[in-house]
């Protein structure tokens, strides 16, 4: 559909809704919608769509006001497309999602992997209570999965290993210099061979067609300014939609609550910290406020670039997104590209962070639940070794 | 048994990391079937076969039987055998001056395409010519006598460069396929050798359709990431913020959205974890000189007033969310763990390159890479369960049997399971005791027997003093208690 974007005319025949209510979906969608039965009724996406837009902030209130059966509201909808447009890379980022892979790639952080989780699988609603036990056997249930995970990505590398190995010199690129398994995939297999060259071809119809979309981007523009000024001005306050329960509040509560637990830390170190301080230096004459306020200014200035971590464009200091593995013997590719030696210092260093923090948790709950039981009289307090 | 509400997130909480990691492992069987076969001999089907059928494509509808060829085509065909065969002569004589060093196992193999393999050259060459979808991979390997004559560079390379078309079309490259022909008229037709990657990787070539595809990908691809500078990229995107701005124009857009929110609560809690740290590393300090001390002092002292902000600008979230009623995405999953990256918006769309030097490497990396995901799920499962089931314990009738099964089980869940792979698994119940000191909550690694027999009795209300030093306590029945078990006092009562 993307082509014709560019293509459409003024034209806003009824006939227009519906398939921009699609498209909205389908742009707006968290996961890069397979083509199934998994996509919900066309009332259900709209509604969807009003929904995503809203929490993306969208400014204007007639798109609430829309029917989702697609009977009318073309104009809106097209404002709404040019909204997404105009605020990010969105065409970019769409043809970076369903991009043909080439290569073997392998994630150096997570966030794709927890961007898109796969198709929720049909959830029954258990109403009752459980048993603490059946979240004992589901936890040691996920630590198996894991474990097993953890080995078949060691069998996997193990065999990425062999064929890049095995397929040394084939390439005709030479930065890459063997093939990886989806193009000996191709080679092996003649169809799917063809297939993959069919939708590669088709993927560099579309990138053609979104260049071209970029050279003439500016009109588009112009023409969605008559748009929207045609448009009649709106008089009535923005109506609510109804507040889904979800998990974002519990998140915030989460936060709120770790740093409500760190500051009270913080102030009992504090505290105690500074009156002993105050105690030793009480009698210290002036002689040393110069070194103070050198102290004072060093402070800050290293605490100005610890909060520079997090803010927002905070330096992407790690490596990030899938990266296409290339096996080279050591130093004899000096060309661009991530070494692993590197990616693996960064990630044991995570390691060693999250691991000191899960410890810290956990400390934190013997200590809590230490602390329950051992207010009642009579009982003690049993830990199996090694806690 | 849990109240409702508990069971109910928790339960989902649980299950989506059991789908995630579900997920994840059909993906990887998915990758690993395909690698593995890979690896094994090719099939048959998909080498070359000796009789005038090609390879696995279907050859029915590629025969027409009415398809017979012209006699201009069996003269030119016959021309360019002899030249092919002078070729060879010449080549050969090359080669054995030369004298290459291949390997061995290289000498005697030559990949050709299935189409060739046709002792029948006109058939063959009339079928190849339909077969022109480019994407004709290299078949196996298959023995003829022609490397028996040692010309390594007679190596068939892109494959699907229609070198089998008799028809004159292709008069530039006819060379490599028609001499196949000509070859598998004078070699006695052997049996196909299997194919493996093993063996004879080294000789794959990807077909030229394919190169060609996938070389004018990457040009696109860096064309549509290039930042443009020029007037036009300029006058469009002041036309994008000039857009933006008349559609927000007459609302409010102080209000927040709730993407917004989620953002922002990521990054507070990234603050929250960096912030930690930090202060562990300040705590853990040892200062030489005052200076340092003072250092410490005063970071610590920034490190309170930064989370008291953080603390305040989460404040002023809630309060947007509960005013507004700021609902994110239904659909979506949050990420179940904050994933320690930025996450933010990549510029460069099209994957860059690892490079790795070994497979050791390799499974290291990913490995770490799993690990990381794995702690950031457990550190999030842990803040969920310690959320939801220490106020239960605090709360809930004590005394009772099932209290201290919950008890057992709370502390199993929140308390143990590092998931280290290497450590030793399960518990072995040697029974540690603990101590009810100032809030420490303590272990003693002395085992129960040994203990009875010898210290006196001390009421866990004295106060041992040091970290050290374990209380004891007179067990009413069998010494030892296997933390896991289920017994009708359930944690050791002393009454």
């Amino acid at each position: 559909m993307w082509p014709q974007v560019g293509r459409r005319g003024p034209s806003r025949e009824a006939q227009k809704a519906p398939a921009l209510w699609r498209l909205l979906f389908h742009v707006l969608s968290p996961r890069p919608a397979d083509d199934a039965a998994a996509l919900p009724a066309p009332e259900a996406q709209a509604r969807l769509v009003k929904s995503a837009l809203r929490s993306q902030g969208y400014p204007r209130p007639a798109l609430v006001q829309l029917p989702e059966d697609g009977s009318q509201g073309s104009r809106e909808l097209l404002l709404a497309l040019s909204w997404l447009l105009a605020r990010g890379p969105l065409l970019e980022r769409l043809l970076a999602q369903i991009r043909v892979r080439l290569g073997d790639e392998m994630p150096v952080c997570e966030c794709e992997v927890l961007a898109s989780p796969g198709p929720p699988a049909p959830r029954v609603e258990a109403d009752g209570c459980v048993d603490i036990r059946h979240l004992q056997w589901l936890m040691g249930k996920l630590r198996f999965g894991w474990r097993n995970l953890i080995t078949s990505q060691q069998e996997h590398c193990a065999l990425l290993g062999k064929v890049h190995s095995y397929t040394r010199g084939c390439h005709s690129d030479r930065s890459l210099g063997h093939l990886s398994v989806t193009e000996a995939e191709l080679l092996r297999d003649p169809e799917g061979g063809r297939q993959l060259l069919r939708r590669l071809e088709s993927e560099n119809a579309r990138l053609e067609a979104a260049l071209e979309w970029r050279r003439r981007e500016l009109v588009f523009w112009q023409w969605m300014d008559t748009v929207l000024d045609a448009c009649p001005p709106e008089a009535s306050q923005p109506t609510f939609l109804p507040r889904i329960p979800e998990r974002g509040a519990g998140e915030l509560e989460l936060v709120a609550r770790e740093l409500q637990a760190l500051q009270e830390e913080l102030q009992a170190v504090v505290e105690t910290r500074r009156a002993a301080w105050e105690a030793r230096v009480g009698g210290w004459g002036p002689g040393w406020k110069a070194t103070q306020r050198a102290s004072e200014e060093a402070v800050r200035q290293e605490l100005t670039a610890l909060q520079r971590a997090w803010e927002r464009g905070g330096g992407l200091a790690q490596p990030h997104g899938p990266h296409r593995l290339v096996r080279s013997e050591a130093g004899t590719l000096g060309g661009p590209g991530l070494r692993a030696t590197e990616v693996i210092k960064a990630l044991r260093s995570q390691e060693a962070c999250l691991e000191a923090a899960l410890r810290q948790l956990q400390g934190q709950c013997r200590q809590e639940l230490a602390r329950l039981v051992g207010a009642l009289p009579g009982f003690i307090w049993i830990l199996p070794p090694g806690c | 048994m849990l109240p409702a509400g508990c069971s109910r997130r928790l339960l989902a909480e649980l299950r989506d990391a059991l789908d995630a990691c579900a997920e994840r492992q059909r993906q990887l069987e998915r990758s690993l079937r395909v690698s593995r076969r890979l690896l094994r001999v090719w099939e048959p089907a998909e080498t070359p076969a000796l009789e005038p059928t090609p390879g696995p494509d279907t050859n029915e509808e590629a025969r027409p039987p009415a398809r017979t060829p012209s006699p201009q085509d069996l003269k030119e065909l016959e021309l360019l055998t002899q030249a092919l065969e002078k070729a060879v002569r010449v080549r050969k004589g090359l080669s054995k001056a030369g004298g290459r060093d291949e390997a061995p196992s290289r000498k005697s193999r030559s990949i050709v395409s299935p189409a060739t393999t046709a002792s029948v050259p006109p058939r063959a060459s009339g079928q190849a010519g339909r077969r022109a979808s480019e994407t004709k991979p290299p078949r196996g390997v298959r023995q003829t006598t022609v490397p028996a004559k040692g010309l390594p560079e007679l190596r068939l390379l892109s494959v699907g460069d229609q070198t089998c078309k008799a028809r004159g079309a292709q008069a530039a490259k006819p060379e490599p396929g028609l001499r196949d022909q000509q070859m598998a008229p004078s070699a006695a037709p052997q049996a196909p050798e299997a194919f493996t990657l093993k063996q004879k990787g080294i000789l794959l070539r990807l077909p030229m359709a394919f190169r060609k595809a996938a070389s004018q990908n990457s040009r696109l691809w860096a064309q549509l990431s290039s930042t443009e500078t020029g007037d036009s990229m300029d006058a469009t995107t002041t036309a994008k913020t000039q857009f933006l701005r008349k559609m927000q124009s007459g609302w409010p857009s102080s209000r927040l959205c709730a993407a917004e929110v989620e953002a922002e609560v990521g990054r507070l809690r990234k603050a929250c974890s960096l912030l930690r740290q930090r202060m562990g590393e300040e705590l853990t300090a040892d200062p030489v000189d005052w200076m340092q001390e003072y250092h410490c002092l005063l970071t610590l002292e920034g490190l309170q007033a930064i989370a008291g902000q953080c603390l305040h600008r989460l404040q002023e979230l809630r309060a947007a969310v509960m005013e507004h009623q700021l609902a994110p995405w239904p659909e979506g999953r949050l990420p179940s763990a904050p994933s320690s990256c930025g996450g933010g918006a990549d510029s460069i769309w099209s994957p860059q390159l690892l490079l790795y030097s070994s497979t050791q490497e390799l499974q290291t990396l990913a490995s770490l890479r799993l690990r990381v995901a794995m702690l950031d799920e457990q550190i999030h499962l842990e803040k969920v369960l310690m959320a939801e089931l220490l106020p239960l314990v605090s709360t809930q009738e004590p005394l009772g049997p099932p209290w201290l099964a919950l008890c057992r089980a709370v502390h199993s869940l929140l308390c143990e399971g590092a998931f280290r792979l290497a450590r030793r698994a399960g518990r072995d119940c040697r029974a540690g005791l603990a101590e009810r000191g100032a809030g420490g909550s303590l272990r003693g690694t002395e085992a129960l027997p040994a203990v009875q027999g010898g210290e006196g009795l001390r009421t866990r209300r004295g106060h041992p003093p040091g970290r050290g030093s374990a209380c004891f306590v007179p067990l009413p029945n069998s010494s030892i208690f296997p933390a896991g078990l289920e017994s009708p006092r359930g944690i050791i009562g002393a009454q």
